[in-house]
């Protein structure tokens, strides 16, 4: 079976503003942000990206939908390519595929009702045999929103509130691929219960392929299948979610992991603290770029670029001394 | 050490709103001792930044204080002059905000709104500079002179968020507000910056009153926590206590709800039944007692009074166990 999404060598570039000095070549004239990205997701699949702000994420997402300058590498949905040209927003794929922003409240026209907003897919799209009013009342009532809401606008709903329309709103066409930016950012611990049981079950329901983007490592462990760790654009590693959980072999996942703080005021124990700061995406440090925060540092580090290695469980990484695998270490 | 350098007493505030007056916080007291760090949980609409706000007297328009007192060093905040207020917001009580983006100033440079933050001070342009960079470099920014230069998007978001806290500190303030500062950092900055703040609040001696929704966060650095819902405090006491035994079904509630506690991978995460009351129209009686499983019958007429002596709950089952 084709994967529903199959994404190689993806690269996004952006273009800095221009001055003398970069036309003759002595400041750089683009910037990275996503460089060469590889993953699938199947249908019915969660994939979480985790990194930190600025990593990529979200311009990953916007890359996968059209909305973002694609500099190189292919995208295959559902085994057909997708064409990143400007036209490429008549290409029928694009209904396939939908994007929930971070802020749900900023996402939504401020002047529409949600009946309106919730209608605007069905009429941008040109959804034939389907009364867009009634397709709005049936999406509120899918997220668990009574009809009551149907003509309130953005500003009468609560944060949570907010993020069901954004699902309604996302689901609407019925797509083959959500992709989920911070779909739980600012949310309160029981909110963010809500809505992402609310993803699962449409996911269930409706065969949904899942991309959650996030920082919160807590819920990537609950809800994810495959996860992906980002740094300055790459990832550093990727796989199986469970298995990177129990065992990270790339120092930056060893020390996200073991910095999530915990509810226990005595888990401090076994912490791996970086130190200094992300560097800049204009200036990526030659040679593995996690090398200026990396507390397992070596000479080699600075020279060459790790190419990707795998773990015994099938997981990818891209260090040249991983953490120590515990698999072997048990055996 | 026996004043609290913050006591709030029975602090009510409202908003006058179409619907009517909605009460946003109702009979709020807590302490918040000299050099202590105490953090404030809970959901969104539960009065947190009402609470700000009130303590910073940037109230919205359209909000009055219904009854209370606010006393900072034995002055009512609440009934200074506007001069008086001024003065004190910066110098003794000062504030980092969550969106370090949004509160730095996108067109001056990080140099000129750190000079800008000392303009009471009657030093030289010179003496200002080395302040700054000390301030910088004390928050664990590398090569702070060229950072001077710099502006809010040239940097990454932690360090925006270090300048906003070097800004914040650079009064020696007595009392710092942080509004939710880390949510928009990934895990290994969160957990620099909150062990800087630590730090810092050693050295400078102050207080801190940090509002997050990351219980992990408050565990980690907060002395005490108090916890509120719907404009009231439901649970308050020292963090140890309120995480390992809590006595408020609220608290144990959201402690449950929080993925991080949950050992066994599940797809179906719990949830807090229901939802906030109106606080428009206020239920007669406890105020979670809508959501809550254990109600009795006196939980529907009478508000229950927080009590205790360290670890005070709000609620007519306390004591009697769960």
């Amino acid at each position: 079976m084709s994967k529903l999404l199959d994404v190689r060598d993806l690269r996004v570039r952006f273009r800095l503003p221009g001055n003398f000095l970069s036309m003759r070549g002595k400041k750089p004239s683009h910037v990275d942000v996503v460089h060469g990205v590889s993953l699938d997701i199947e249908r019915g699949q969660t994939i979480a990206i985790v990194g930190e702000s600025g990593s990529g994420k979200t311009t990953l997402a916007m890359a996968l939908c059209g909305l973002a300058p694609v500099a190189g590498g292919e995208v295959y949905f559902n085994g057909r390519k997708l064409q990143q040209d400007r036209n490429s927003r008549l290409n029928p794929d694009r209904k396939k595929v939908s994007l929930m922003f971070q802020d749900p409240v900023g996402s939504l026209s401020p002047r529409m009702t949600i009946r309106q907003a919730l209608a605007e897919p069905f009429l941008i799209h040109r959804v034939a045999g389907k009364n867009p009013e009634e397709q709005a009342l049936r999406l509120l009532s899918l997220v668990g929103l009574s009809e009551e809401f149907a003509d309130r606008y953005p500003h009468q709903l609560s944060g949570g509130q907010a993020r069901r329309v954004g699902v309604a709103r996302a689901v609407a066409l019925e797509p083959d691929l959500l992709i989920a930016d911070e779909p739980t950012a600012g949310l309160d611990v029981s909110i963010q219960g809500e809505v992402l049981n609310l993803l699962t079950r449409l996911q269930k329901d409706m065969g949904l392929g899942i991309m959650l983007i996030t920082h919160n490592l807590n819920v990537v462990r609950h809800v994810a299948d495959q996860m992906a760790v980002m740094y300055l654009g790459r990832f550093v590693e990727q796989g199986d979610a469970e298995e990177i959980f129990s065992h990270p072999r790339h120092p930056y996942t060893a020390a996200l992991l073991s910095a999530n703080p915990s509810l226990d005021p005595d888990a401090k124990l076994g912490r791996i603290e970086l130190i200094g700061e992300v560097p800049s995406l204009l200036q990526r440090p030659a040679g593995c770029e996690f090398r200026t925060r990396c507390p397992r540092v070596q000479a080699r580090c600075k020279r060459s670029f790790p190419e990707p290695a795998t773990d015994t469980d099938g997981h990818t990484f891209n260090c040249f001394y991983p953490e120590p695998n515990s698999h072997i270490m048990l055996l | 050490m026996n004043t609290p350098l913050l006591q709030i007493r029975d602090l009510s505030v409202s908003y006058r709103t179409g619907l009517g007056q909605l009460q946003a916080l109702r009979h709020v007291s807590f302490a918040v001792p000299a050099g202590k760090i105490i953090g404030i949980v809970g959901e969104s609409g539960c009065g947190k930044s009402t609470l700000i706000s009130s303590i910073m007297r940037l109230f919205a328009p359209n909000a009055w204080v219904d009854n209370g007192s606010i006393v900072f060093r034995d002055k009512d905040l609440l009934g200074l002059s506007p001069d008086d207020m001024r003065y004190l917001r910066g110098n003794e009580i000062s504030m980092v905000f969550q969106d370090p983006m949004t509160s730095l100033n996108p067109v001056l440079n990080i140099g000129r709104q750190m000079a800008g933050v000392q303009h009471r001070s009657s030093s030289s342009r010179a003496d200002k500079r080395a302040r700054s960079l000390m301030m910088l470099e004390r928050v664990g920014i590398p090569d702070p002179a060229s950072q001077l230069k710099r502006y809010p998007h040239q940097l990454s978001g932690g360090m925006r968020q270090r300048v906003a806290i070097a800004m914040a500190l650079m009064t020696e303030p007595s009392l710092l507000i942080a509004d939710e500062p880390t949510t928009a950092l990934d895990a290994t900055l969160e957990v620099q910056i909150i062990h800087r703040l630590q730090e810092l609040q050693r050295d400078i001696g102050c207080s801190i009153l940090f509002v997050s929704h990351h219980l992990g966060v408050i565990a980690e650095l907060c002395d005490e926590v108090i916890v509120m819902y719907a404009g009231e405090v439901c649970e308050s006491g020292p963090t140890r206590d309120v995480f390992f035994q809590p006595r408020h079904p609220y608290t144990q509630k959201l402690l449950e709800c929080d993925p991080a506690r949950i050992q066994q991978r599940t797809r179906q995460l719990p949830v807090i039944e229901g939802s906030l009351p109106n606080l428009v129209d206020l239920p007669q009686g406890c105020i979670f007692r809508q959501r809550c499983k254990h109600g009795i019958a006196r939980c529907a007429t009478e508000r229950p009074l927080l009590a205790g002596d360290r670890h005070r709950t709000a609620c007519h089952l306390s004591g009697t166990g769960s």
